[in-house]
C-alpha cells in the first residue's frame, strides 16, 4: 500500500515540476520538507536527522540497501542513486549555511538524474570548445527542456551557444 | 678560476639539482602582483557586470564572462572593491573578526582584488589567516595509492594500511591507462578493509573517471582541471560551461567532486598572458565559486617546480591555498608532487599548510614508496611517516597521519589481499595466488611482488565495463566469501551516495560513517582557546604522542 501511496505522490510531484518549468523556468525555491519549511544546519546530516526523508529512485527507504537486499537481488545498482528531491534537500542546506552556487549546482543536478549515463557524457562532450556548431548545443539544449523536463541545464546550452559564438569556441572555429 | 673549496661542497648539495629562476613578468614567471596585472575594478549595471578588472564586457574572455555571471557576490561588490586591501588583509589574520563575517567580504571581491589582498600578508600572516579560514575544523590529509606495475593486490594493501594510518580520502591513478576500472575497484576494497567511511578516487581522463563514479566504483572526483588563461583552458580541452556542466554529473550521480588547479599551469602550457601565478591561479578559484563546486585542489599541485623556482614562489602557494578558503571552498592543498631534491626544502614546502591545517594538507601524500607513485612522485611518501609523525608530536599539529604498530599493519594488508582475492574469484577475473596475498602482506614496493600477466590483467579490466560490471557484483562477490564487514562497508558507500550528505563543502566520513563536513564541523577559530586543538581531540592526541618507538617509563628499569 505505502509503495502505492509514494508512486502517486511522486507523480503529483512530476506534474507540480511540470508545471512550474512551463512558467518561469527557475524553481530554485520549491521547498521539500512537509511543513514547507526549508532544510538547514541543523537538519544535516540528513543520514542521522531525516533518514526517513531519502528514498532510492525507486521508491525504497534508505534502509532496504542492505547486503543482504544487494544479495538476495531485492536492491539492484538502479536503487543505489541520489534522487532530484533529495538533491533539492542537500541544496537548500548548502544555500542556508551560506553557499547558494552549490545550491545551483544541485539545482542542474537533480534535472541531470534523469539523463542515462551514455547520453550524459555525450552532452558533456559536446560542450567541450570546437565540438558542436551552435544549432548543435541548440538542439540538445531543446532536449534538456523537451525530453528531459531539465529547464535550467537547457538554459544552460543555451547560453554556451551565444557565448561559444562571441568567442569562438563552435566546431571549425579552431 | 681558482675553485674555493666551501662553494665547492655547496655545490653538491641536493638543493643545487632543483631549478630556479629570476623574474620575468612576460612570460608569466612572476609569483604574484605582476606588472601586467590588471587593476582591480568593478562595475555592476542593473545587476549585469559590465566591467571586470580593467575589462569591458566586449573584451571579456570566456573566463571573465563566467565569472562575471556566476562567480562573485554582487550584494557587497561595490563595498568591497571601496575597501582598502591592508584592511581586509588586516581582518583576516584578525582573530577577533570571525570567519563568517569575512567570508561575506571576500565573497564580493573581483580576482585581482583577491589578489591584491592576499600580496599584503607575509608568511606568517597567512598561517595565521589560514588556520581561521579552512571550511572544517578538523584538519586532515589525502594520499595516493598507486604502483608502477598497477599490481591490484598491492594496491589493496597499500591502501588498507593507508586507511589505518588515517587517510579518509585515497586517490589512485594508472601507470597504464586501461588499468583503470581494476585499481579503482581494488583501492576501493582496500580501503573499505582498513577503515570504513575511506572515500577513494580514480584519476583518469575526464569523460572515464565519470564513467567509474557512475559504476560505483569510486567515489569522488578531483583531476578536474581548470586554467586561468582562455587559451590554455582550451588547449584542456574544456571550457567553463563544460566543466560546471560536468560538475553538475557527478552531484546528479551523488558523487563527491573537487577541481583542481594550481601555480604554474599556464606557465607549463605556455600561455600566460603575462600575468602573474596568482592572479591566474585567482581566476581559476573564481571559475570554481561560479560552478557552484564545493571544493579545490589548488598550491601548485603537477606545476609545483613553476612557483617553486621564482622568489616568493612557496609564499604565493600558500597564499592561493588561503585565497580558495577565504571563497569558502573546501581545500585539497597541494604537498603533493614531489618538487625538491632537497629534505629541508620538502619540508619547508609542507610548513605552512602543515602548522596551520587545512582541510587536506596533502592532497596527494605518497602511501607507496615514491619509486611506486606514479603521479610522478610526491613530495612526501611512506618511508617518510615516522618523520612526518614525530613532526605531528613535536609541535603538537594534527597533521592527518597517525602512526600503527607492526602487527596491525601485517593484519590488516593481509586481510585486503585476500578481500581483493575474493572479489577477483567471483568477478571471473585473472586469478590472484595465496603467494601473492603473502607477498603483498608483507611488501614496501612493487619489487617485492610476483609478476603477474598484465596482457591478461588489462583486457580481463576492459571485459570488466564490457560486461557492464558495478558495485552490486563487488558487493556480492565479499559477501559470498564471508567477507562480512567489508561488503557493509561498502554497502554503506553506496547508501551515502543515495544520501548525498557528503557532497557538502569539505565533506569526509569517520568510521561509523558520521559526515563530517563544513556544515556540522564548521571552523570556529578564534584565537587562542579555540578551534581545532589536537591535545583536546583525546583520542587522536594519544595516537601521536604513543608513538610506538617512545620509551614508556613504566615499563623500563632504570
Amino acid at each position: 500500500m505505502s509503495e502505492v501511496d509514494e508512486l502517486v505522490s511522486k507523480i503529483l510531484t512530476q506534474i507540480k515540476d511540470d508545471d512550474s518549468s512551463n512558467g518561469s523556468g527557475s524553481n530554485l525555491s520549491t521547498p521539500t520538507s512537509s511543513n514547507g519549511a526549508e532544510l538547514g544546519r541543523n537538519d544535516y546530516p540528513l543520514y542521522q536527522k531525516h533518514p526517513e526523508k531519502i528514498k532510492s529512485p525507486t521508491g525504497k527507504p534508505l534502509d532496504d540497501i542492505t547486503v543482504k537486499n544487494i544479495a538476495s537481488g531485492k536492491v539492484d545498482s538502479k536503487d543505489m542513486r541520489i534522487t532530484p528531491d533529495t538533491l533539492r534537500m542537500q541544496g537548500e542546506i548548502a544555500k542556508n549555511a551560506g553557499r547558494p552556487a552549490i545550491q545551483k549546482n544541485f539545482q542542474r543536478a537533480a534535472e541531470l538524474t534523469k539523463i542515462p549515463d551514455d547520453r550524459l557524457l555525450e552532452m558533456y562532450n559536446s560542450l567541450r570548445p570546437y565540438r558542436s556548431s551552435k544549432q548543435e548545443l541548440l538542439d540538445i539544449s531543446s532536449e534538456l527542456k523537451n525530453k528531459y523536463n531539465a529547464p535550467v541545464c537547457a538554459g544552460w546550452f543555451e547560453e554556451a551557444a551565444d557565448f561559444y559564438e562571441k568567442n569562438k569556441k563552435l566546431k571549425g572555429d579552431n | 678560476m681558482k675553485r674555493q673549496k666551501r662553494f665547492e661542497k655547496l655545490e653538491k648539495r641536493p638543493v643545487h639539482l632543483d631549478g630556479f629562476v629570476k623574474r620575468w613578468d612576460d612570460e608569466g614567471l612572476v609569483a604574484m602582483m605582476g606588472k601586467n596585472d590588471p587593476k582591480p575594478s568593478i562595475k555592476i549595471e542593473n545587476g549585469v557586470v559590465t566591467e571586470l578588472d580593467g575589462k569591458t564586457q566586449d573584451e571579456f574572455d570566456l573566463i571573465d564572462q563566467y565569472i562575471a555571471k556566476y562567480g562573485i557576490n554582487l550584494e557587497n561588490a561595490e563595498k568591497v572593491m571601496n575597501m582598502d586591501s591592508l584592511k581586509l588583509a588586516n581582518m583576516l589574520c584578525d582573530p577577533n573578526v570571525p570567519r563568517s563575517e569575512i567570508v561575506q567580504l571576500t565573497t564580493a571581491m573581483t580576482p585581482a582584488k583577491a589578489e591584491e589582498v592576499i600580496s599584503k600578508l607575509n608568511f606568517a600572516e597567512m598561517i595565521m589567516a589560514t588556520q581561521k579560514m579552512r571550511p572544517r575544523r578538523t584538519p586532515a590529509t589525502q594520499c595516493h595509492i598507486t604502483n608502477t606495475l598497477d599490481n591490484p593486490v598491492e594496491l589493496a594493501a597499500d591502501a588498507a594500511e593507508a586507511a589505518r594510518r588515517g587517510f579518509p580520502e585515497q586517490e589512485t591513478t594508472t601507470a597504464v591507462a586501461r588499468y583503470a576500472p581494476m585499481n579503482a575497484i581494488s583501492i576501493m576494497v582496500g580501503s573499505q578493509t582498513g577503515r570504513p567511511g575511506v572515500i577513494t578516487q580514480c584519476s583518469v581522463e575526464e569523460a572515464d573517471e565519470l564513467s567509474l563514479g557512475m559504476r560505483g566504483f569510486t567515489a569522488y572526483a578531483e583531476t578536474i582541471s581548470v586554467y586561468g588563461t582562455d587559451r590554455v583552458f582550451t588547449d584542456g580541452d574544456d571550457t567553463p560551461w563544460s566543466k560546471g556542466f560536468l560538475a553538475s554529473c557527478y552531484a546528479s550521480r551523488g558523487l563527491k567532486m573537487r577541481f583542481t588547479s594550481g601555480a604554474g599551469s599556464e606557465v607549463m602550457m605556455g600561455y600566460t598572458e603575462g600575468k602573474s601565478m596568482l592572479y591566474l591561479e585567482a581566476r581559476c578559484i573564481f571559475i570554481t565559486k561560479a560552478s557552484g563546486v564545493q571544493g579545490l585542489q589548488n598550491g601548485g599541485v603537477s606545476c609545483i617546480g613553476i612557483p617553486g623556482a621564482v622568489a616568493g614562489g612557496i609564499r604565493e602557494v600558500l597564499g592561493e591555498n588561503l585565497l580558495c578558503m577565504m571563497l569558502d571552498i573546501e581545500c585539497a592543498s597541494g604537498n603533493d608532487q614531489a618538487f625538491s631534491h632537497s629534505d629541508i626544502r620538502r619540508t619547508e614546502r609542507l610548513l605552512g599548510q602543515f602548522i596551520a591545517g587545512t582541510d587536506y594538507i596533502s592532497s596527494g601524500y605518497a602511501a607507496e614508496e615514491n619509486k611506486d607513485n606514479t603521479f610522478a612522485g610526491s613530495n612526501m611518501d611512506v618511508l617518510d611517516y615516522d618523520d612526518y609523525v614525530t613532526m605531528e608530536r613535536d609541535l603538537a599539529v594534527n597533521g592527518g597521519i597517525y602512526p600503527i604498530e607492526e602487527d596491525e599493519a601485517i593484519m590488516i594488508r593481509n586481510k585486503a589481499a585476500k578481500a581483493i582475492q575474493a572479489v577477483f574469484e567471483s568477478l571471473g577475473l585473472p586469478p590472484i595466488t595465496d603467494e601473492e596475498v603473502e607477498a603483498a602482506t608483507y611488501a614496501s614496493n612493487s619489487d617485492d611482488m610476483p609478476k603477474r600477466d598484465m596482457v591478461q590483467d588489462m583486457k580481463a579490466a576492459q571485459d570488466l565495463m564490457a560486461r557492464g560490471i558495478t558495485v552490486v557484483d563487488i558487493i556480492k562477490a565479499l559477501d559470498e566469501h564471508g567477507f562480512d564487514d567489508v561488503a557493509d562497508a561498502v554497502t554503506h558507500l553506496a547508501q551515502q551516495k543515495v544520501c548525498g550528505d557528503y557532497l557538502q563543502t569539505s565533506a569526509i566520513f569517520d568510521g561509523n560513517w558520521n559526515c563530517i563536513s563544513a556544515i556540522n564541523d564548521t571552523n570556529d577559530y578564534k584565537g587562542p582557546g579555540t578551534g581545532y586543538r589536537v591535545w583536546e581531540d583525546e583520542e587522536t592526541w594519544n595516537k601521536i604522542q604513543d608513538v610506538p618507538w617512545a620509551l614508556d617509563p613504566k615499563k623500563t628499569d632504570f
